[in-house]
């Protein structure tokens, strides 16, 4: 049934059906009646989780297929939402469309709940879909981030919603979306290996900093969003649900739970994280987690120093009460493998 | 930290928005009345309504009034509200020739049926600052004096494209279907897309956009360059089918500018025909109209040497909503991504046994062969 047909079963005299259906409903057929609701009505004008519920499944839909097909890019009618195309509209659909009264919702940018733009989609969710919102990660069961995934290990329980500027790992050897999708369908990642070879003849190692990019359940290759190398592992394997979505380019893509993710390298050039040589968290000492690195003015003039700190704020504000918890301390066994420490050999990827 | 600083937060965007709205209020003025803005700043609506996709004037001063005058932002307040409102019916598809013109020329033929009507223009005024509007008196109405009949409405224009049309001169583009038209709000955009998706693009699209990428093609990165058939503006009538007498009903007219071109560019060798452009968009706004039509042409042409007949590039770029919420976006935090970026350049230098100093001489080239993925 298309959206239209589904349409044609409201009965327009029935407000209550309009209202359920569909988001605002305007009481008047006249304009200055219309300007008169919104002033009145606000935010809790607005359908359950803002968006309509026509909208709501088709999202889900759109998950529900990305799951069937690891890694693999699927356009959904992305809608215009109330915030900025490139700022979490793709992450903001897909959360409200997951999210029910008894959830509870995280949302960190760059590794931090405190971001101005993490409060914006937070209050977002809290003042339409009605639910609790937490910093502490293993509190929460819908988590919505930009560019990180949390240090502590994510279990079966939740899911994680990644925001996506550029959906296409290919994109950055080919800008054409029509040639990409031919490459997809036909597993055919060439270019992106030669591109690869291309950095290791011109720098000796590979040249890609974040956005790395990776092949899921061995067969499509995979942007997964900005997150820096240190967290591409944390996806393999997991037990928890990746859903990535794109507001601006309209595609959702998944990562479910228990899928082989492998960051493409060479047998000589092995893939590498970040590296944070000699450096600890200067607030919790930690040394197992991606650091960041912050410049402070020093007391003599002109001078400043750089100290870094644990880019998960919510896991540095644990650790600095309890400097040895681990990352999966909230789990019944121990010793899960989740993320990288902090390898200190800097040899640039050579495995031999 | 924790609920504290998310607390902090919040009150950070209340306080920022606050400062905005002050922006607005914090001279001596009295109040811009949302009137005011559709009457008076009626290209501004237009622009508004037209990137938005959403005919409603009122609504269009509203947003133009909390935007503080930037269009864009005042076509996304637009978009965000039109998203959340129930679809309850399409309207009947109307013939453009119906349109009620205030204002047409054909610049193909130096006069055509029904005349040309050079209405409310600016064309070909002088450009000068008229310091006579600085005052803040009363307006006057110039035309008041006016020795006129009202000649009652005006007969239906023949279209000039339909002239060309008769003799089989120019090429029909693909047969739109106008039973199940595309919807690009309902569903994104794959490629190749549809004409119609295509146009429903361009009619949104930002106004700068099209008349940038329009203007490349004139400029030399395009064949296209057409011959306006004719360029109108005027009322246009929006129809929905009556609920029990299944009659169509004219409900509202919506004011628009609708431009048709024809292209020298021969589609067939064996039946040399023109090629056609075609451009629509709400309001008065010629120059979108006019560059959609450039662009729908180019577009046709279908080739990836030149950006503007390339559909992918130019509906990629041209969503006023796409390129301004990307293009701002760099101002959020990327300290995730720079730190690895940092980690990249660390690497290669130590590699390479660069030193903070600065490189030894090695005589290498210093073209940029490669960029380090930061385009987030």
């Amino acid at each position: 049934m298309t959206e239209r047909d589904s349409n044609k079963g409201v009965d327009d005299s029935d407000p209550q059906a309009a209202e359920t259906d569909g988001g605002t409903h305007v009481t008047s057929d006249s304009v200055d009646a219309a300007l008169d609701d919104i002033e009145t009505t606000g935010v809790a004008g607005y359908n359950y989780a803002y968006l309509d519920e026509h909208t709501k499944r088709e999202v889900r839909r759109a998950m529900l297929k990305a799951v069937a097909i690891p890694g693999h890019q699927v356009p959904y009618a992305s809608r215009p939402m109330p915030l900025a195309r490139g700022w979490g509209t793709g992450g903001i659909q897909a959360s409200l469309s997951l999210l029910d009264p008894t959830d509870t919702f995280k949302v960190i940018d760059q590794g931090a709940d405190e971001s101005v733009n993490a409060a914006n989609i937070r209050r977002l969710a809290a003042d339409t879909a009605d639910v609790e919102t937490t910093t502490d990660t293993t509190a929460a069961d819908v988590i919505q981030s930009r560019h990180r995934l949390p240090e502590e290990v994510l279990t079966d329980e939740q899911r994680l919603v990644l925001q996506v500027p550029i959906t296409d790992a290919l994109r950055k050897v080919d800008p054409s979306d029509t040639a990409n999708r031919r490459r997809h369908a036909h597993q055919n990642y060439g270019k992106m290996w030669v591109h690869l070879y291309e950095n290791v003849v011109e720098y000796g190692e590979i040249n890609i900093a974040s956005r790395y990019p990776t092949m899921v359940a061995g067969r499509y290759l995979m942007d997964p969003s900005p997150i820096p190398r240190w967290d591409v592992p944390k996806l393999d394997d997991a037990d928890h649900l990746t859903i990535l979505a794109a507001g601006r380019e309209a595609r959702i893509y998944a990562v479910p739970p228990h899928t082989s993710v492998e960051p493409l390298a060479f047998e000589d050039r092995a893939f590498t994280v970040e590296r944070f040589p000699d450096q600890a968290c200067h607030a919790c000492g930690s040394t197992d987690t991606y650091l960041v690195e912050v410049s402070e003015e020093t007391a003599d003039e002109g001078g400043f120093e750089t100290r870094y700190a644990c880019n998960d704020s919510s896991f540095c504000a644990k650790r600095r009460e309890n400097p040895a918890l681990s990352k999966d301390h909230h789990l019944d066994q121990s010793g899960v493998d989740w993320g990288p420490g902090t390898p200190d050999a800097g040899d640039g990827g050579e495995t031999e | 930290m924790g609920y504290v600083a998310v607390t902090a937060g919040e009150e950070v965007i209340t306080r920022a928005e606050q400062l905005f709205e002050k922006q607005r209020v914090d001279g001596d003025s009295a109040e811009l009345g949302i009137d005011q803005v559709d009457e008076q700043l009626g290209r501004l609506t237009a622009q508004a309504m037209s990137e938005s996709g959403l005919y409603a004037p009122r609504l269009a001063g509203l947003a133009v009034k909390q935007a503080q005058g930037d269009t864009i932002e005042a076509a996304f307040l637009l978009r965000a509200y039109r998203s959340t409102l129930e679809r309850y019916d399409e309207t009947v598809t109307v013939d453009p020739g119906e349109m009620i013109a205030s204002r047409r020329v054909s610049p193909a033929f130096k006069d055509v049926p029904g005349g040309q009507i050079l209405g409310a223009t600016k064309d070909y005024t002088q450009r000068l600052l008229d310091f006579a509007l600085e005052g803040d008196g009363e307006t006057s109405d110039p035309t008041a004096e006016w020795d006129v009949d009202d000649a009652g409405d005006p007969d239906r224009l023949t279209n000039v494209t339909e002239l060309l049309r008769e003799e089989n001169l120019l090429y029909e583009p693909d047969e739109v279907d106008s039973e199940e038209p595309t919807d690009t709000t309902r569903k994104s955009v794959t490629h190749p897309p549809a004409r119609d998706a295509v146009l429903q693009e361009l009619a949104r699209g930002e106004t700068g956009a099209i008349t940038a990428l329009g203007y490349s093609a004139l400029r030399g990165y395009g064949q296209v360059h057409p011959t306006l058939a004719e360029v109108r503006v005027g009322r246009l009538p929006v129809r929905i089918t009556h609920p029990y007498t299944e009659e169509p009903v004219t409900v509202t007219h919506t004011e628009v500018t609708e431009s048709e071109a024809v292209v020298p560019v021969y589609e067939k060798r064996d039946d040399p025909q023109f090629a056609f452009g075609y451009g629509l968009t709400f309001g008065r706004n010629e120059r979108k109209a006019i560059g959609m039509t450039v662009l729908d042409a180019s577009i046709q042409l279908d080739s990836e040497a030149e950006p503007a007949e390339n559909a992918e590039f130019v509906l990629d770029t041209i969503d006023g909503m796409d390129s301004f919420g990307f293009i701002e976006h760099l101002k959020l935090p990327h300290y995730v991504t720079f730190q690895s970026i940092l980690d990249r350049i660390r690497s290669i230098r130590k590699r390479q046994g660069v030193s903070a100093e600065g490189a030894a001489d090695t005589g290498s080239t210093h073209q940029p062969a490669a960029e380090v993925s930061d385009d987030d």
